[in-house]
């Protein structure tokens, strides 16, 4: 206890980089820069928040899901996005703790609109066909984005991210098999698939997050990658999902409704039309199609049932 | 709707995978007690893994080391005395009474069954 | 065809539709439960149980009844030979839009529910048909987890707050106005009974009323009287609520039913 109090804030800052240079993982307990701290709570509950919010787009087509098989899976897919919620608010609370929050002021951060969740999960689902879809290919988007962060340098969001992502891989292949059964069928179930990529594209490449901090006047990009929390940024990304899923969506006659889409061979890089990053800050500030209808579902049921959260606190024991 | 200030209790999730495994740390949930975090441990983190057993540990019951107390175990590598390591040179004295060692290998491998 | 295959056709129907749409009304659910560990739990018993379903219907498929995907999503309410209360609704509002679910009147459907489930399954494992026996034997493994975890939300939420308790109760009422059928045989009584299917519907009743007697005792509470059916579903007499639960489920199958989905 002694050798802490000698140490001044500089050397404990200068000690934690080296840390986390030589690939040691933090813990929950261990000193931390409040940088390091404040950058984890944002972006892990806001990973988990999503998560939960993203259960309700795909939960719209669980009931309708055609097929008894069809039903079993999607509904498994569902659970297990309220799973992952589920482990990484548990992430995220533990680094609360020394500001006293708990899920219960996540929850209320989420309804007063002070914490947001994933643009793509603002969007309508129209069609099964969307559902397949977000299986297969915003699934797809957050495979890239999650498996970048396995190597976290905070070890709890690298353990949640690793069963996450062992998760994920049933995620994708669940999309995978709606998907393939669709582009095997009937001409109106092809025309579903090609009409809901063309729906889904540009939420596809707003996913990953402008390019740089510039496009929207802030990105949690820069702090992550020097906490060794990612490693790579959203462009390069946005590039290895056009890598892994370009040619798997060409390889079903589908179109990309973008026609200049293409490979440029020399840089080694994908040239495409940018999507409308103004809709995408509408998006991110809640006002995107089905932003404000998804809050109000998840409020009202988290509302309704106080009750029951009031009946569990009165049984501690 | 005001600030819940409680919300419910943390609970470490362990389990078994085979009669003979032994626990392994799962993760955390929130309930308000033993038996509500126990009726959703399994669904929560062993969906898709065989479990036999299933152990619920509230956190507030757990003694762990914190920041500096993990100084204590620092430890010099010169305790080759404890190890079989320290050991080895017994294997040249046995051949000279034209004896095997009985190493690591050998003693476990005598589990149950005579050879 | 005969009279015990007609009953043998009429109980498949019915453990098949009960744990179908009482699935279905779980999947709705799905995401909106009070705590989200227990969204995760819930998720899972809802799943068995339309595996559960699932078992019958291809049950149901072998015995030349059809399709099994054709069975769960297509067959009309009057052709439905579930109980009423495992159609009923969660709650006001579609699921669709903002809908209020109720948490007290799901802890008590499902803990009721699986306690009858429980009595059926115990007596099916000695049912005369050999299939239906062996898939008893499959269900029962599963039953054991939803019934302590149904226990479990029914005793503490009625040892809690007196608000709960106040819920619960009027919960326990609404979930008993649709009790009186699920023992019923509905116009096949006699033939499933006396085919040696499954249990008299007076003997599965005095069971689980000796089941669920410990645990109400326990609370300073009797066990409530399962009253006579005022719609009877095996007699495929349903409220509204199926026939809008039907047409949601099939929604994307009855695009084209002849389509691989």
């Amino acid at each position: 206890m002694v050798v802490v109090a000698l140490k001044t804030e500089e050397e404990k800052q200068q000690e934690f980089l080296a840390r986390i240079e030589a690939g040691e993982k933090i813990e929950a307990d261990d000193w931390m820069p409040e940088e390091y701290r404040i950058a984890l709570i944002k972006l892990i509950s806001m990973h988990g928040i999503s998560e939960i919010m993203g259960a309700l787009p795909e939960k719209e087509w669980v009931p309708k899901a055609p097929s008894l098989r069809r039903k079993l899976g999607i509904m498994s897919k569902v659970q297990d996005e309220m799973g992952h919620g589920q482990l990484l608010l548990r992430v995220a609370e533990d680094l609360l703790k020394p500001y006293g929050k708990n899920r219960g002021d996540l929850m209320q951060d989420l309804f007063n609109e002070d914490l947001k969740f994933h643009n793509v999960f603002h969007m309508e689902t129209n069609t099964w066909a969307d559902a397949g879809l977000i299986g297969w290919l915003v699934d797809g988007a957050a495979i890239i984005t999650q498996t970048n962060m396995l190597g976290a340098s905070y070890g709890p969001y690298a353990r949640a991210l690793q069963r996450i992502c062992a998760e994920e891989v049933f995620h994708a292949q669940h999309g995978e098999s709606i998907i393939l059964a669709l582009a095997e069928g009937t001409p109106e179930q092809r025309a579903m698939i090609q009409e809901s990529l063309n729906g889904w594209w540009e939420s596809l490449l707003m996913f990953f997050g402008p390019a740089s901090s510039q496009t929207t006047g802030a990105s949690k990009q820069d702090v992550t990658i020097k906490y060794r929390i990612r490693t790579k940024t959203n462009e390069q990304l946005r590039q290895d999902f056009f890598d892994k899923y370009i040619p798997r969506i060409l390889s079903l006659g589908l179109t990309i409704p973008d026609p200049t889409l293409r490979y440029n061979d020399e840089e080694k890089r994908w040239e495409y039309a940018q999507p409308d990053w103004n809709e995408f800050k509408k998006i991110i500030r809640n006002e995107g199609p089905r932003s404000q209808a998804r809050l109000n579902l998840r409020r009202t049921s988290y509302e309704y049932n106080a009750w029951v959260r009031d009946a569990l606190s009165a049984v501690i024991r | 709707m005001g600030r819940e200030t409680t919300f419910y209790q943390e609970f470490e999730v362990f389990s078994k995978r085979t009669p003979t495994a032994s626990f392994q740390h799962q993760f955390s949930l929130l309930a308000p007690n033993k038996e509500m975090a126990l009726i959703m441990a399994q669904e929560n983190f062993m969906r898709r893994e065989p479990v036999v057993d299933i152990w619920i540990v509230n956190r507030k019951d757990i003694r762990g080391l914190e920041g500096e107390e993990k100084l204590i175990l620092g430890r010099l590598n010169n305790k080759d005395y404890r190890e079989t390591k320290g050991y080895g040179y017994l294997k040249k004295k046995w051949r000279h009474y034209e004896q095997q060692m009985f190493d690591e290998k050998e003693i476990l491998s005598w589990a149950g069954d005579k050879k | 065809m005969s009279n015990e295959r007609v009953a043998l056709k009429e109980l498949l129907f019915q453990l098949a539709d009960d744990d179908f749409l009482i699935s279905y009304r779980g999947s709705e659910w799905l995401g909106l439960a009070p705590h989200i560990e227990e969204d995760v739990a819930f998720s899972s018993i809802t799943q068995d149980t339309m595996g559960h379903a699932t078992m019958y219907y291809n049950l149901l498929e072998e015995l030349g009844e059809g399709n099994a995907d054709a069975l769960a999503h297509l067959r009309s309410s009057a052709e439905r030979r579930n109980s009423v209360l495992a159609e009923r609704v969660n709650g006001e509002g579609y699921y669709m839009e903002t809908p209020i679910y109720d948490w007290a009147y799901a802890v008590v459907r499902n803990y009721f529910y699986a306690q009858a489930k429980r009595v059926k399954i115990d007596s099916l494992r000695e049912s005369s048909y050999a299939p239906l026996a062996e898939g008893a034997v499959k269900v029962s493994m599963e039953l054991h987890y939803h019934l302590m975890h149904w226990r479990t939300w029914f005793t503490q939420l009625m040892s809690s707050t007196d608000e709960a308790e106040k819920r619960m109760t009027n919960a326990i009422k609404l979930v008993m106005e649709d009790f009186g059928d699920i023992f019923s045989y509905g116009q096949y009584k006699e033939d499933i009974e006396s085919a040696g299917l499954i249990a008299t519907e007076e003997e599965l009743t005095k069971n689980w009323i000796a089941a669920l007697t410990p645990v109400f005792e326990s609370l300073g509470l009797a066990v409530p009287t399962i009253p006579a059916p005022v719609k009877n579903g095996r007699n495929g007499e349903h409220t509204d609520e199926l026939d809008t639960a039907i047409a949601t489920l099939s929604e994307v199958y009855r695009l084209d039913v002849e389509a691989v989905w």
